[in-house]
This record gives structure tokens, sequence and C-alpha cells, in this order.
């Protein structure tokens, strides 16, 4: 009998491999070149590593900066986005009522969810208004010395993403599986621990990790909500890739380079842990 | 979980998303809303009004064209590279995935600093380029909700259907593809979103030709007092979505009861 | 099959980096190789052409203007006008930078409002069309000794760009709540130290901060005319460090104590707006009278003059290299130029931009026209803004400022 359609051979993965290669690795390539001087906008190539060495450590601080805003967000959106899966899964009611707010989150670009949540947690903002508190008494959410808005956008919409991938790959076989386990006599806790977290893992990992990689290269968030100095690598890079200093572009792809790779170096290490998980379903 | 914890966490959920819109709403509907005071002190409808002058319906109605050619191109391949990757053993799965996670990990600006000068110089047309280098955006977002799907799904339903004598176009079509239809339009929706939001690859790459509803938000939000505006065209990118989730479900009933039907 | 797919995946990748590898060498640029011999043949070249305006479209004023009296105007001359919306100028210069290097002569930028540092990072690329405004009839109707005018941030115009209008740097305060108002810069500077909490200003490179720090320069030098308007890596070591000094200590007295400045002007405005500072500066004052109409800012919210004057500008409209419509682009300069369009711009509820022209050259019933506007009740005329205003420094200054703000006050607190 002929196996045909396949499976899962190379072949299928073949369309969807060369538009992301193609795209993805022409840029990155360009912007290595870029980063040593070797695609000047004017004058000759000049090759050396002299982008990196004039940043220093602007550099570090922005990757720290970056870092912790992709993380303390994943961590929010992880936990909150399996919260509201696990919610939405349960009960057709739920569904109904938080589906919608969910999907409504998800269809808000960051630009304008940026936008309200800094209409909402600034000094002048909703909250404070609300409140009564006055703007110098409201805590620094917006610009200040921890990037809590930021963090606080990116896990609201991510944690969204979140959800909605989890319920996609949860919503078939758990009930049957959670009306197996509890004819075998499994009580509520084993049943998630043992039917649904298993089964949600390898969504809620792949889900988390693009959320983790989307913070990690936003730009427009930080950049509205986030304070002047020191800057995440994405809002470094912008402001020095539009620098009217013509010379700063190379310092641009070397901050854009140092958060590829970072990104990069993470997407290495959770695809084979992903893998893992998803073959072990 | 007591029903009671239970209705508290979806009333504290529903906080966490609803809260952050309610600017958005009051301000759309705001026409003097100053410093200090908890509500609009003047109702009205300037926003809406300043929104239609600038442009606002032909920039949402280009907004969903560039959403659905990316969804349409989008979910597809990632169709394909979600069975592969669940359902295949290759030994390329590993870089395959790593190549499709890529865009994920190019924060768009940097691809728009590696590209802008290299499309140009092929002549692709901006539209073109535009449409492309979403879909390779979307792809890992599609590929990863179908194969979160596929890995779900039992490959051993096609094999029994071809048994039954069915054609593999055949399997495919009645069995595996409605198992997989909510993942699909998951899918196609995160997709349509990648189109549908985008602001720095239209403004970089489709060189200003293309004036979508993000571009309108992002001139209106660099200036002070516009929130009434950028309030509206939020809305309006918001409200349509919202009425396809709600509605969604009713389609899908309607669709599985004409199918049990026959 | 499966095998070679990788492969396939690396030659492409290869064939790619080849061809990027090719863009290494810049096109020269700038040179009117071709431009038209007179201006009728502009005209005639114009006809049926359209061109895309890049403009900042974050001020709904302007929007209406190019939409609503330009555009149309400009169809009458034939040439279809398209406004194109950016939330900063330098997408635009983003933009024909990539189409120089590209080598596009028919990209999609014909027009962009410009001034100083974008001006200048294009000329630096050769990426504008010089020597044209020359062939423009109402060009004649300005000074052409006009120094705002002939030079843009110390770069030579050289007919690379025709003049659209005039801005003052200007200081904005609620007259409620800072009753005794200063007069000078080095008055703001004491009574921001006096009110603590009640004052900051964007952080460079943002435009309004990067110009906030030339005249905290033109002050701790005693005077503008004793900066060189040309960059002088002396003067800037000499000099620099006072600022850095001075703005130092001004530091503690800031919102939030100094330790974070707001990100742009709007980040600013917004501070004010919520009564959150009681100042905030701007370089385009004609929008103040619609954020008091519209109740984003106090009704009491004043323009604060200086006794030593403040830094003024003109903005440009410049025709990139990379234009295939760049004759329609000189009919729409043009038009921009003429007194009806340069008047109706100045009129406050529709823009209030100050004319370039000089009133003198003009007929009296155009002179009419222009003097006829009503003034603004929260903007002085541009004759009042404009007492004892201090030139801009070359655009050489700028970054050297700019970067050392942040290394000496941003990041060392």
């Amino acid at each position: 009998m002929p196996r045909a359609p396949a499976r899962g051979g190379a072949r299928l993965l073949l369309p969807a491999v060369v538009v992301t290669g193609a795209v993805a690795g022409t840029a990155t390539v360009s912007v290595l070149m870029t980063a040593f001087g070797l695609l000047p906008l004017v004058g000759a190539p000049t090759p050396g590593a002299a982008a990196f060495v004039a940043l220093g450590g602007d550099l570090l601080l922005g990757l720290r900066e970056s870092l912790v805003i992709a993380t303390l967000s994943t961590l929010l959106a992880a936990a909150v986005g399996m919260a509201t899966a696990l919610l939405l899964v349960r009960s057709a009611g739920v569904r109904r009522r938080l589906g919608a707010l969910t999907a409504t989150v998800l269809s808000v670009p960051h630009l304008v969810g940026a936008a309200t949540v800094g209409l909402l947690l600034s000094g002048g903002g909703l909250l404070p208004r609300w409140l009564g508190v006055a703007p110098t008494a409201w805590p620094e959410l917006v610009g200040g010395g921890w990037p809590v808005a930021v963090v606080l956008e990116l896990a609201w919409k991510e944690s969204a993403f979140v959800a909605l991938v989890v319920t996609a790959s949860l919503s078939r076989r758990l009930t049957d599986l959670q009306e197996v386990a509890a004819v075998l006599g499994a009580d509520a806790r084993q049943r998630l621990l043992r039917v649904t977290v298993p089964l949600a893992a390898p969504a809620l990992l792949a889900s988390a990790g693009i959320a983790f990689l989307y913070a990690f290269g936003s730009y427009e968030v930080a950049w509205l909500l986030g304070r002047a100095y020191p800057e995440p690598l994405p809002v470094l890079a912008q402001r020095l890739f539009s620098s009217i200093d013509l010379a700063a572009r190379p310092q641009a792809a070397a901050a854009a380079l140092v958060g590829i790779t970072v990104a990069l170096a993470v997407a290495a290490l959770a695809v084979p842990l992903l893998r893992r998980w998803g073959v072990g379903r | 979980m007591s029903a009671l914890g239970g209705r508290v966490a979806v009333v504290l959920l529903a906080l966490w998303f609803a809260l952050p819109l309610v600017p958005l709403g009051l301000w759309s509907v705001a026409d003097r809303w100053p410093a200090g005071a908890a509500l609009p002190t003047q109702w009205g409808w300037s926003g809406w009004q300043q929104a239609v002058a600038e442009g606002g319906l032909p920039a949402l109605g280009r907004s969903a064209a560039l959403g659905l050619a990316v969804a349409a191109l989008a979910t597809p391949l990632g169709a394909l590279a979600g069975r592969a990757l669940a359902w295949g053993r290759s030994r390329w799965h590993g870089v395959s995935a790593a190549l499709l996670l890529l865009p994920v990990a190019l924060p768009p600006f940097a691809l728009a600093m590696g590209l802008d000068v290299l499309l140009l110089r092929l002549g692709i047309p901006g539209l073109v380029a535009v449409v492309g280098l979403l879909v390779a955006y979307a792809v890992p977002y599609t590929t990863y909700v179908l194969r979160s799907a596929y890995a779900v799904t039992d490959p051993q339903l096609e094999d029994q259907a071809r048994m039954l004598g069915a054609t593999g176009t055949q399997a495919l079509r009645t069995v595996t593809l409605p198992v997989l239809a909510p993942a699909l339009l998951a899918a196609a929706a995160l997709a349509f979103l990648v189109g549908w939001s985008d602001y720095v690859v239209t403004v970089v790459i489709g060189g200003g030709r293309l004036v979508t509803a993000p571009v309108l938000v992002a001139a209106g939000a660099s200036g002070l007092g516009n929130e009434p505006v950028v309030a509206v065209l939020s809305t309006l990118m918001v409200v349509p979505l919202v009425a396809a989730v709600l509605t969604a479900p009713l389609v899908a009933r309607s669709l599985e009861a004409s199918r049990t039907r026959r | 099959m499966s095998h070679r797919m990788p492969r396939r995946v690396a030659a492409l990748s290869a064939a790619l980096a080849l061809a990027l590898a090719g863009c290494a060498a810049p096109q020269a640029g700038g040179a009117p190789d071709d431009l038209p011999a007179d201006w009728t043949e502009v005209q005639e070249a114009a006809q049926g052409q359209t061109v895309s305006l890049w403009m900042w479209g974050g001020d709904d004023q302007g929007n209406a203007y190019v939409d609503d009296v330009l555009a149309p105007a400009a169809a009458e001359q034939g040439v279809t006008l398209r406004r194109v919306p950016v939330a900063d100028t330098r997408e635009a210069l983003t933009r024909v930078l990539a189409e120089v290097q590209a080598g596009t002569d028919d990209g999609a930028v014909d027009l962009v409002w410009v001034n100083g540092d974008t001006f200048a990072t294009g000329r630096q690329a050769d990426a504008w069309l010089c020597g044209w405004t020359p062939l423009l009839p109402h060009l004649e109707l300005t000074d052409p000794d006009d120094p705002l005018l002939t030079e843009d941030f110390g770069t030579a115009v050289d007919g690379c760009e025709s003049p659209w209008h005039k801005a003052q740097f200007a200081f904005v305060y609620d007259s409620a709540r800072v009753t005794d108002p200063p007069t000078t810069l080095a008055g703001i500077l004491d009574w921001a130290q006096a009110n603590p909490g009640r004052f900051t200003y964007p952080a460079p490179p943002d435009f309004t901060g990067s110009v906030f720090v030339r005249h905290v320069l033109y002050d701790v030098s005693e005077g503008h005319e004793q900066v060189p308007a040309a960059f002088d890596q002396e003067a800037y070591d000499t000099l620099a460090p006072r600022v850095w000094d001075r703005l130092g200590r001004l530091a503690p007295s800031l919102w939030r104590e100094g330790r974070t400045y707001p990100r742009d002007v709007t980040a600013l405005d917004t501070l004010f707006a919520d009564g959150e500072v009681d100042m905030t500066m701007t370089y385009g004052p004609a929008t103040l009278t619609d954020l008091v109409a519209d109740g984003t800012y106090p009704q009491t919210t004043r323009v604060l003059p200086l006794e030593e004057g403040t830094i003024g500008n003109a903005s440009f409209l410049a025709i990139p290299t990379t234009s295939g419509s760049q004759a329609a682009a000189m009919v729409v300069a043009d038009l921009a130029l003429s007194p009806e369009q340069q008047a109706a711009k100045a009129d406050p509820s529709v823009w209030g931009q100050f004319t370039v022209l000089d009133l003198e050259r003009l007929e009296d019933e155009d002179r009419a026209l222009l003097e006829a506007l009503s003034a603004s009740p929260v903007v002085p005329s541009y004759e009042e803004l404009s007492e004892g205003a201090a030139p801009e420094l070359s655009s050489a200054w700028v970054p050297a400022l700019d970067e050392g703000w942040r290394r000496a006050v941003l990041a060392d607190p």
C-alpha cells in the first residue's frame, strides 16, 4: 500500500522551511555582515569588531534588561495562560465568556496594547484616577526603575496566546481521558497532574518558548513603557539604526546580532526539550 | 478545584484580560477628558469622525486583506510542517524545527534592517515582499499550533481509513481534517493576526504604499491629544475579530449539524 | 529526497549572501544630472504624476491641512498628492537610504517633510536631489539671505530642499501653577531646583530634548556667540563638561529625582497634561492653540519667553534622488510656497505654522492675507517668539552632545 500522503517526510517540511529559512537566513547574514563593517551605508567596507567595542557596557546592560523583561513576562504569561486554558476546557459556560475575552486580547496589536496599558498604569492614568491617588504618589510602573508596565503588557498579551495554544491542543482528547481516569478512580488532583498537565505540557512549553522569544525581541512595548536607560537590546538597536550618524548602523546591527544569537541559543535549548516532551506523549 | 474557587479564578482572569481594554473603550467616546477626571467630562463621537476623515476604513480593509493573504499562505505551510514534525521521523527534524523558529528569534526591525536594501535590489514588489515576510513570521505560529494538534491526533486513524479503501486524499479530507478543524482555525487566526497587526514590516518594506490601520495608529500615537482617534482605530481593529470569535461556535455547530445529517 | 533539502537551503542562503555582498558599493547620487531646463518643462512633466509626501502623522491639524487644502490645490495642477503618515521622519529617511543603496529610480518616497538631522544624514548619503529649488517661481518670495533658509542646522541648503515653514523653540508653562515664571534659561533651571519634581526634559536623542541641551550649552557658555557653529572638538571638550556639570546638579531636583527621563517630547507633554510637571517645551508652538482648545492642556497654558531668545529653525520639503515623480514633487513644493497656501497654513485654526515668505516681497493683497490672520490666545506672534532668536548649531554637534549626555548624565546619575 502506498504511504501517500506521507505521515511526515521531510518533503512536507520543505515549503515552510524554505520560506522561513530564506527570509530569516538572509536577514541574519545581512545583519552579521553589517555588524562586522562589511556592508556600510556609505563608503568602503571596514571589516572588524569596532562596533561591538564602541557599544561596550551598553550591550551587556541591554542584554540583561532584555533577559529580565523576557523571563518575567514569560513566567507570568505561562502561569496565567495555563490557568485560563484549564478553566476554558472545563466548562462551555466559561469558554463562552472568557474565550471571547482572550481572543479579544490576542487581537490587540502590541502597539495598541502598550498604548492602552500606559493609559491605565501611568501616573495620570486610569487606575490612579479611579483609586484617587495623586500622580506623584503612584508607584513608578511606567518608565520606572523596574520594567513593571513592560512586563505586564507582554504577559497580558502573551497569556492570551498561551491560553489559545494550550486550549487548542487539549480540547479534543482531554474530556475522554479525564473520564477514563475518573472511572479508574483518579481524584481531581491526580487527574490534573497525571492527565491534564502532561497533555498540555508540549503546547505550554512551545507557546511559552515563543512568548519568550517574542518578548525578547519586542521593540514597541519597551519603547513606549520602559525607561530611557538602560534600554533593552531592540530599543538600543532601533535607536542606533535610526541615528543621524550613519556610522552608528554597524552598532545597531551589533546589538541586533547579540539579540539574535541569544534568542537562537534559547531556541536551541528549547527545541530538543520540546521534542522530548512531544515525542513522549 | 471547588466551584467557588473556580468562579473566583474566572472573575480574576476576566479582570486581568479586560482591565487594560477599559481605557480604549472610554477614550473612543471621549471628546474631552482632562487630567485628574475619573471619567470623560464630555462624551461624543469626534474620535470616530476623525478616524473616518483620516481614511480609517480603507486602512482597516487593507489590514484585513493583508491578514487574509498571510493566513491563506501560512496555514497550509504550517499544516504540512506540523504534520511532518508530529508524525514523521527524520534526522532533519531538529534542524527544521530550529529553522522554523528562526523568524520568532529575529526581531522585525532586525529583519527590516537586514532585508530592506536587498528586496529593493532584487526588484521584488513591495506588496509581495510584505506578504512574504509576514508569512515567514506566521509560519512558526501555524506550525506549532498544528504540530501540537497533530501530536494529540492518532496517525492510525488515517491508516485505518485507507485500509477500509479510502485514498490518501480522502482519508486526509474525511478523517484528519475534521479532527484538526479547531486547530486549523486557531492557526489561521494567529496567521491572520500577524498580518492584521503588523507595523514595522509594513512601513519599512512596504514603502508607504500600504497604509494599514496600525500605520495610522502608530502615527496617531506619536503625537499628543490623539487618544480618541487612536482609541477608535484600536477599537475598530478589535471589534470585528471579537464578532468573529463569538459567531465561530455558531458556525461550527451548524457545520457539524449539516455533517451529521449527511 | 530528504537529505538534499538542507543543502538546497544552504545554496540558497549562499546565493543571497552573495547578492548582499554586491550591495557594499553605495550609489553616487545627489547630482542634478538631468534637471528640467525651466518651469514650463517641469509643469508638463508633472501632469498625471502621483506624489507620495511622507510626513510625521502625529499632528491631526497638519494631516487635515495636507489632505483638505494642499492636495485639492495640487489636483488642480494635474498632480495627485498622497500623504504617507509616519511615526518618525527617520522612517522616511531609512526607506530613502535603502532605495539609494539599491539604486532604485522609481522609489516610494517623492517628497519628505524634513529638517536638521534627517536632512544632514540624507546629504551625507547623497539621498536628496539638489539644485532644483531655483526653478520654483515662488522661491522669489523668500529672502535669499535669510539665514534660517540658507542653512539647515549648519548644513548648507544648496537647493536640496525647499522651505516650508518656520518654527521657534518655546518653553510652555501652566500659569495657574507657576505664578512667578522665570524669564531666562538660567532662571528656569533655578526654578526647577527650587521646585523639586516639577520639571524635566525629554532624553536626547529626542529632537526636543536635544534642543534643550543646546539651550543649556548656550547658557553655560554665556551666549550662543561663544559656541562655534561648526563642530569643534576643542570647544566641545571645554564646554560640554560644564553642561554635564550643570545638568548633573539639576538632576536630583527633576521629576523622579532625575533617575529617569521622559523618552520623548510626547511623554513630557503627557506629564504636563496630567499635571505631573509644570512645564513642557516644544519646537512647534503652533500646536498649542489646538491642545488648549480640546482640553488636553489647561486653559491657563502659556508660552514662556526667554530674555536671551530661543533657538529657531525652518523646516523644508526635500525630494529623494530615487523619486520617480520629481517634476510633480517640485510642483507641490512650489505650490506649498504660494502666498495662498502659506496663509492658509499659518491660520491657527488650520495649522498655525509660521510662514517662510518675506512679507516685503509680496503683493499687497497677499501680504494682507497673512497679516489678517487672527492671533492665538496662547501663542504669541512669530515676531515676538523669535525675538533675539539663537541659531542652530551644525548638525555635527547634535550626535556628540546627545551621546555625551547619555554617558555623562543619563548613565551616571
